[in-house]
């Protein structure tokens, strides 16, 4: 559990930066921050089930 | 305007002194450059996240890098690392300092959360990067 929660605190903070810089108006900005915060997720959850099938 | 004509336009303006003022303040501090522009969301916004990045990773016991290679280490390969925790400036240079977060500590690298710490620590240094390219486009007028 510790483990899922250090990665949605590392994927909020690298997708408040990306979202803040990333487009020109703030609904845009809020929008691509979200994209990214999930992108970082589901990336993050497969790699981990791809990993943990791996000896 | 088409955006080639607009690019050619922009790279035509020369680069305002102060851009690089504000680019060095906000590599210095995390949040500074887009404060002294009066952006304060996204100084709050992209400052905080790269203060809290950096505080959490040192929290977590991780390891910021110089060119004091560890016994049976190559001084090269500490260079990338280095620059990237470089990226957090002053937070950088005042634990380097004080001899804060630099120790080659088994004990501390043990820790479960060791290497979350480290990768902390390096996120918020190139996090920091980006925080100052935004902040020097936009007070050289590049983009609002």
């Amino acid at each position: 559990m510790r483990h899922f929660l250090v990665m949605t605190l590392f994927a909020a903070l690298a997708s408040i930066v990306f979202g803040a810089m990333g487009k020109d108006t703030t609904r845009e900005r809020w929008l691509y921050g979200v994209k990214v915060f999930a992108e970082f997720m589901v990336i993050g959850l497969v790699l981990s089930w791809v990993l943990y099938f791996i000896p | 305007m088409v955006k080639t004509e607009r690019i050619d336009a922009e790279a035509d303006e020369p680069t305002p002194s102060s851009a690089w003022l504000i680019g060095t303040a906000a590599w210095f501090i995390p949040g500074l450059g887009h404060a002294l522009l009066k952006k304060w969301p996204r100084a709050l916004l992209m400052g905080g996240a790269v203060w809290l990045c950096f505080f959490i990773g040192l929290n977590m016991g991780g390891h910021m890098f110089d060119l004091n290679a560890a016994e049976g280490s190559s001084q090269l390969l500490q260079v990338p690392p280095m620059i990237a925790n470089l990226g957090t400036g002053a937070l950088y240079i005042i634990s380097w300092l004080l001899g804060y977060g630099f120790a080659d500590d088994p004990a501390q690298a043990a820790r479960a959360t060791y290497e979350y710490g480290n990768t902390f620590l390096l996120i918020a240094g190139l996090l920091n990067y980006l925080t100052m390219l935004d902040a020097f486009d936009v007070a050289a007028g590049r983009k609002s």
